[in-house]
């Protein structure tokens, strides 16, 4: 790369990131200034943030959310993580003409918005009593065409040498998909825990329906409910998107290494 | 082939089981979150409550609370704090899937949406008329927003009457007083402003550009709508519509009035001292109050009437809630009774709820009572609560109904457009049209 080339390069680049990263530097700063200070467009850090801290515990039942976020998000993508892995393997694996028809019409779903499916599920669920529960929030998103279509491309990149040595060797089925695959695709697995995982935390819309209990507040829930009123204070409704933000940032860290390698394929 | 079939089925069970266990494990959460939510309706002495904002609604909810269980020590409210678009979706979700069980006994609506809610899903209010609760003591223009075909079906609650308010320091650099925007005209208030620009390089006024709130205001004020009784759109024709237009258009022009992006943005210009007043529903000012160093430097006045348009009056209203009973209540008369005595009949419970909240009521009786009279240091030593309670009473009814906001939003663009240089009345005609076409038309 020429001085000039590399020059303009990098330029791009700073302005680029500048971009994606003053927002979380402003989101930071905000959380530890006065509302007033907020409104009034201040960049440094303030000292408010304890005072912040008190106004959010004392109005908004800040641990039930945490609590609660965690509790569905976990649930949710470790089962969702099970049966996306087993249903795209099984696509992939055992694949014949009408498995690939099933495929196409599970891809097809893909395409149908939550917001056209919401009220016939609303109905289920009430009928089914489900509303105000763990089984309500996690059943509709459960499993997702994305998961099963991810989980299937990167079964295709899954050597058949090693399932078929693994079947000579006398491993049924299901060892071979948990001995053999799961192992294997590691980083796949990472990538699609980082997605369910974000997804789950920040839903937002099907829980707030089903869910009209006050402790069963999750993490946006309690974000949305300081965005109202007469007065929005910007120091506490920062702090609260700050401590919103901490868990999925620290899980893509934890396995951003993975999560770029199973996007790309995990088999090399 | 069998084994297949067995580890297939063996892995479903245990998908299923520790499904369960999410639930069983959540058990004592979910079901305590059962009991409670229907709790409200099933209990003799309880009701759940849906509303929004803790350090207003919530809180005089909760006060309402305490009101109540004087003569009714049993009671127990159960309020659960819902953002206003949550409880509008999850009000639209119950209602068409025709399942209202999931809904609390009372809950607050937005007044600008009321009669649209009350029309769309007739099913799932309670008519209030007959209730016990005494309408008469609210403002009328008020207990309108909750009015469908004669029938009552809100409680008023919180005022949304307009004030003008103004920076008495920076009209002073100008030479003027407060009292000097008092029943004023807009041609007056231009005036004015532009002197005050020329002297001290701030306008007068800000509003959010692409947002109806300051035409609405101007309308309403002279008792003008943008339907007409029967629900029809009224806006090709309407004098007072184009009169307001034509006010707005030269406000911006003059540079008395600018516009800003969003809603942060005009809170900012009000904290940072970039205007030298603003015209909003009396809610402002909590928003206001937030730039302590400005105390003693703000004041409230009425805001300035339309010219040459017959019924105008320095009165107007923008925003405010109304408690609805809804038909899931197993429990209709104990959530009448309630609100008849703590909402619509307690003294007590608005002069506490003031002070702590600057929670504005509509009931009428308490623009007598001491608290509401207390001089506000803010707003240089004027009693600034018992001024606007007075307001209320003096506001023009507005004709809302079902497309209320869709009209709302077509004004909106039509108002950008006229700013821009188009034609008043072409633009009017598109509005209509475009509600119209919304209506099914």
């Amino acid at each position: 790369m020429t001085k000039g080339k590399k020059f303009f390069a990098y330029t791009f680049l700073i302005v680029v990131s500048f971009i994606s990263v003053f927002p979380l530097y402003w989101m930071m700063v905000a959380a530890t200034n006065r509302s007033v200070d907020v409104t009034r467009g201040t960049l440094m850090f303030g000292t408010a943030l304890f005072d912040n801290a008190n106004k959010l515990l004392g109005s908004q039942n800040v641990s039930t959310a945490l609590i609660n976020s965690f509790k569905y998000s976990t649930i949710m993508t470790l089962i969702s993580l099970l049966i996306c892995s087993i249903a795209g393997y099984g696509f992939e694996v055992f694949h014949d003409k009408a498995k690939d028809r099933v495929m196409s019409v599970i891809l097809l779903a893909m395409m149908v918005p939550f917001a056209a499916t919401m009220i016939p599920l609303y109905q289920m669920f009430s009928k089914a009593r489900l509303l105000n529960s763990t089984l309500g929030f996690i059943l509709p998103t459960i499993s997702t065409p994305f998961l099963i279509m991810m989980f299937r491309q990167s079964a295709r990149s899954f050597p058949s040498d090693i399932m078929e040595a693994a079947r000579l060797d006398g491993l049924t089925e299901f060892q071979i998909f948990y001995r053999m695959f799961l192992p294997t695709m590691r980083s796949t697995y990472a990538a699609a825990l980082t997605i369910t995982f974000m997804n789950a935390w920040n839903s937002y819309l099907w829980p707030k329906v089903i869910m009209s209990d006050a402790k069963s507040i999750t993490m946006p829930m309690l974000v949305a409910n300081l965005t109202q009123g007469y007065v929005t204070d910007y120091g506490i409704l920062m702090l609260a998107v700050l401590i919103c933000t901490i868990p999925t940032v620290v899980i893509f860290f934890l396995l951003q290494k993975s999560f770029a390698e199973g996007i790309t394929g995990a088999v090399k | 082939m069998k084994k297949k079939i067995a580890s297939l089925l063996l892995a479903g069970a245990m998908v299923v089981s520790l499904t369960a266990c999410g639930t069983g494990g959540s058990g004592s959460t979910a079901q305590t979150g059962d009991k409670k939510g229907d709790g409200g309706a099933k209990a003799t002495n309880e009701l759940t409550v849906w509303c929004w904002d803790p350090a207003f609604n919530l809180y005089a909810m909760k006060e309402a609370e305490k009101v109540y269980q004087k003569d009714h020590p049993d009671f127990k409210l159960n309020v659960v704090e819902t953002p206003w678009k949550d409880i509008q979706t999850k009000l639209t979700t119950a209602a068409t899937s025709g399942n209202l069980e999931s809904l609390p006994d009372i809950m607050l609506l937005q007044d600008n949406a009321f009669q649209k809610n009350v029309i769309s899903y007739p099913d799932a209010f309670q008519d209030i008329t007959g209730s016990g609760v005494d309408f008469s003591k609210f403002a009328k223009a008020k207990t309108a927003y909750s009015v469908v075909e004669g029938k009552n079906y809100g409680v008023p609650f919180d005022n949304g009457s307009v004030v003008g308010c103004y920076r008495t320091d920076i009209l002073k650099e100008a030479g003027y007083t407060v009292d000097d925007f008092k029943d004023i005209t807009w041609s007056q208030y231009q005036e004015m402003g532009e002197k005050i620009l020329a002297k001290t390089g701030k306008p007068l006024l800000s509003c959010q550009a692409g947002e109806s709130d300051l035409i609405m205001m101007m309308l309403q004020s002279a008792g003008g709508s943008l339907f007409d009784k029967d629900g029809k759109p009224d806006m090709v024709g309407n004098a007072t519509l184009k009169k307001v237009m034509e006010t707005y258009a030269s406000l911006v022009k003059s540079g008395v009035l600018i516009e800003v992006n969003d809603w942060d943005q005009y809170v900012g210009t009000l904290t940072n001292s970039t205007v030298g007043g603003t015209i909003n529903g009396c809610w402002i000012m909590a928003s206001i109050q937030t730039a302590e160093d400005q105390s003693g430097n703000w004041a409230i006045t009425n805001m300035p009437k339309l010219e040459g348009v017959e019924g105008a009056t320095n009165y107007s209203n923008n925003g405010g809630s109304s408690w609805a009973v809804t038909s899931a209540s197993k429990n209709p008369e104990l959530a009448y009774d309630f609100l008849s005595k703590t909402f619509a009949g307690s003294t007590e419970l608005y002069e506490t709820i003031l002070p702590k909240s600057g929670a504005m009521a509509t009931y009428l009786p308490v623009a007598e009572s001491k608290v509401y009279g207390e001089p506000q240091k803010f707003f240089g030593d004027k009693p600034v609560y018992s001024m606007i309670t007075d307001f209320a009473s003096k506001v023009p009814s507005n004709n809302t109904g079902v497309y209320y906001y869709e009209a709302r939003d077509a004004v909106a663009t039509a108002i950008t457009k006229v700013v821009a240089g188009s034609d008043i009345d072409a633009e009017i005609k598109n509005a209509e049209d475009t509600v119209n076409f919304a209506m099914g038309k």
